[in-house]
């Protein structure tokens, strides 16, 4: 990162700040543009204003209270983070879950992509100033958000998995209506394709803006479908399967476009095939056990494990390391933003201002996600990281002066 | 006119008062029907259907703290709002609604050849006032919200007032009185006797209401032209540090330009107050709620534009298109 007010600047250009408190971006963060008129030269993002601790607290939490700690990285994808720590976890612990959990898993997780990627659209709409694109997505929303609702009792944080299956069953009556309900979803996010790929001031806003070629994805390591709209694919869903993804037909979306446009598309068609293989689990899930049993107070064995999941922003990877106690020894989560920032930066240079909240909307950032503590040394070249007390006799210690 | 009238008709009907509460009707309606069109429901509680909603929002406004920022021109900072209420207030009056004294006669407050110009150019003023309030502000989200106001005046000011002037040539008149008695006089001509011309002219016409429609969805940033305030870029723009009673006279300001194009589109192109049975009021209150029904439905349809995308289109197709219609207005009033 390049230093700000450096040398290089020349007279033409200022600096405007965007974040950590902005309209545009939905969670606090902070990126210092500098820009020459309405042209942006350099980016500086600026993340960790949203750090918890939360890998620290896992340290000190059992396996099943890291359940609903995990849950609670973020908002919109809890389900997909705790499908990749229950995979990690059973894993090490060498626990096989029943076929129908698998199925219920998948049900979730597809779901869950559904519900974020109309809040993604309606969010993009919001950014571009179409509201009216904006009020409809997120009516249609609702129905999925319902469905979620029914099916766990909550409408975010369902606390579906649990280590060794699922908790709650899911009764075939019901099927027949959530066939309906998803095939209204799949009836309007078809509109919604036509909508996009066709409304001439969305056209205006979205082609070529923000361009970022495969080459150049492949080389930044982007991922999830902030790579896969610049053509690279690399569904985990697709290029390494897990859970029942191996059986699903399913198709492996990505397009060429690049820009956000293309972001727009993948989501959209991403949200069609959620429907389809929604639809597939209802038809074709077994009868049987929804759990096998983990106690709670049991001690996992030595071990470690990497799981890797297509949350709906990206690769999300989840790695623990048990040393033979009912705790992680540690348990590190990478979330799919912290890959996609590089792409962002490289997509926002040369633009304008005002293409700056669709460009960073458009790789869905979820800052909450991804913020982590680490303190790097510049001069000595070498890093560590504080533990909670640390960090509070710190902050004790700062306000005292 | 006595001065007891002149003074009704000012402060009254049809002036300051009227204007003003017929202003925040028009925001009620704006935001009713834009709230139906994006399948939400608007305004509920205060009064019929929230038909109050706009008067209790800038009451509130008034009550609420003002805060000057440190970095701010202290003048142009406090005036700039009263100029944007005031201006459009100003230009109202120029246009004919209703005679206090003739049910059905329709007079504007003050009229004289050449108020027109006179309404045009007090709009590019108010476009000045905005500039220099935002920049006054001393917020880098304000000044890049004035600067962008003042290149979106580029865009959409010279079709603007090429349009207007059709209407006038056929008028052959500068005065917006006599275009609207020329408007009215021509059309009951053409009930008498129809003819090829005249609907040759009503479509070349119709063409300048279209336009003039584009127009005035810039001068009042609506989308998809709003990108001077555009909340998710800039934070509103040039209104960001503007708080309590100022934004209050803003958000007037506003509404009371919004009430002025309506009433500009309705006297050049609609026959201003005049038909048959009812009292001009009647007549000026349903052909201005009318344009603004047609600028909040044009308003929800699209996603805001860029500022180059506004400026370069209005070149390459407004202005040509604007060029082309006086033209033809020229041709066939037989002017030249």
């Amino acid at each position: 990162m390049t230093e700000r007010g450096g040398e290089e600047m020349s007279e033409r250009q200022f600096i405007i700040p965007i974040g950590p408190q902005h309209p545009a971006l939905k969670e606090p963060e902070s990126f210092y543009f500098t820009v020459d008129g309405e042209v942006i030269v350099d980016v500086e993002p600026r993340i960790g204003y949203n750090h918890r601790g939360i890998e620290k607290a896992m340290e000190s939490r059992t396996y099943i209270q890291n359940l609903y700690i995990v849950e609670r990285v973020c908002g919109i994808c809890s389900n997909a983070h705790q499908t990749a720590y229950t995979g990690a976890v059973e894993e090490v612990a060498g626990i096989e879950i029943p076929e129908r959990a698998k199925y219920i898993r998948v049900l979730m997780h597809e779901l869950e992509r559904i519900h974020s990627h109309l809040l993604w659209l309606g969010v993009a709409a919001h950014e571009i100033g179409f509201d009216t694109l904006f009020y409809y997505v997120w009516r249609d929303r609702e129905l999925v958000m319902d469905l979620l609702e029914e099916i766990s009792g909550n409408r975010v944080n369902y606390a579906m998995a649990t280590i060794g299956g699922v908790r709650r069953d899911i009764n075939k009556d019901n099927f027949t209506r959530w066939n309906k309900v998803l095939d209204t979803l799949a009836e309007r996010t078809n509109y919604y394709i036509r909508v996009a790929s066709t409304e001439k001031t969305i056209l205006d806003r979205a082609v070529g803006v923000g361009y970022l070629s495969k080459s150049d994805m492949i080389r930044l390591s982007g991922c999830g479908p902030n790579a896969r709209s610049s053509g690279v694919p690399c569904d985990i869903r697709a290029i390494s399967p897990y859970l029942l993804y191996d059986e699903i037909p399913f198709e492996h979306i990505y397009v060429d476009n690049g820009d956000v446009l293309g972001q727009v598309l993948v989501r959209v068609l991403e949200t069609l095939e959620a429907t389809k293989i929604c639809k597939w689990v209802l038809k074709n899930i077994p009868e049987g056990e929804i759990a096998t049993k983990f106690n709670p107070m049991s001690k996992v064995p030595e071990g470690e494990a990497v799981y890797l999941v297509e949350a709906q922003r990206g690769e999300l990877i989840h790695y623990t390391i048990s040393n033979g106690s009912n705790m992680p020894y540690r348990h590190k989560i990478r979330a799919p933003t912290l890959a996609n920032i590089p792409s962002l930066v490289e997509r926002l240079k040369g633009g304008y201002i005002a293409d700056i909240p669709i460009v960073l909307a458009g790789i869905d950032p979820c800052f909450s996600c991804t913020d982590r503590m680490v303190f790097y040394d510049e001069g000595k070249d070498k890093s560590w990281s504080w533990n909670e007390e640390q960090l509070r006799r710190y902050s004790l210690e700062w306000h005292e002066k | 006119m006595s001065l007891l009238e002149t003074t009704i008709q000012t402060l009254i009907f049809p002036g300051l008062l009227f204007i003003l509460s017929y202003a925040l009707f028009s925001q009620w309606i704006l935001r009713k029907a834009a709230a139906r069109l994006q399948n939400r429901i608007g305004p509920l509680h205060t009064g019929w259907k929230g038909i109050l909603q706009p008067l209790a929002d800038f009451i509130k406004l008034l009550v609420k703290e003002d805060i000057t920022p440190a970095a701010a021109d202290k003048t142009v900072f406090d005036y700039s709002p009263l100029i944007i209420f005031a201006l459009p207030l100003a230009a109202t009056f120029l246009i004919p609604i209703q005679s206090i004294t003739n049910l059905w006669g329709f007079n504007p407050v003050a009229s004289f050849e050449g108020d027109l110009i006179m309404v045009l150019f007090l709009m590019s003023i108010i476009v000045l006032a905005i500039f220099l309030g935002g920049w006054g502000s001393g917020n880098p989200y304000g000044a890049i919200g004035a600067t962008r106001v003042a290149l979106m005046m580029l865009a959409y000011e010279i079709p603007l007032g090429l349009v207007a002037i059709s209407p006038a040539i056929l008028a052959q008149s500068l005065s917006i009185r006599k275009i609207v008695d020329w408007q009215v006089s021509s059309f009951n001509a053409f009930l008498s006797g129809p003819s090829l011309q005249g609907i040759v002219l009503a479509g070349v016409l119709s063409i300048g209401f279209g336009i003039y429609i584009v127009c005035l969805l810039a001068e009042l940033e609506l989308r998809p032209f709003d990108m001077s305030e555009a909340e998710t870029e800039i934070v509103h723009g040039w209104q960001v540090e503007y708080s309590g009673k100022k934004l209050a006279l803003l958000n007037a300001g506003h509404d009371i330009k919004m009430v002025l194009a309506a009433s500009l589109l309705t006297s050049l192109f609609l026959g201003g107050p005049s038909g048959p049975l009812l009292p001009p009021i009647v007549w000026y209150i349903v052909k201005t709620t009318f344009c603004v029904l047609v600028l909040s439905n044009l308003s929800v349809l699209f996603a805001r534009l860029r500022i180059d995308q506004l400026v370069s289109g209005a070149w390459k197709y407004l202005v040509p298109l604007a060029v082309l219609q006086v033209m033809a207005i020229v041709s066939m009033a037989g002017v030249i």
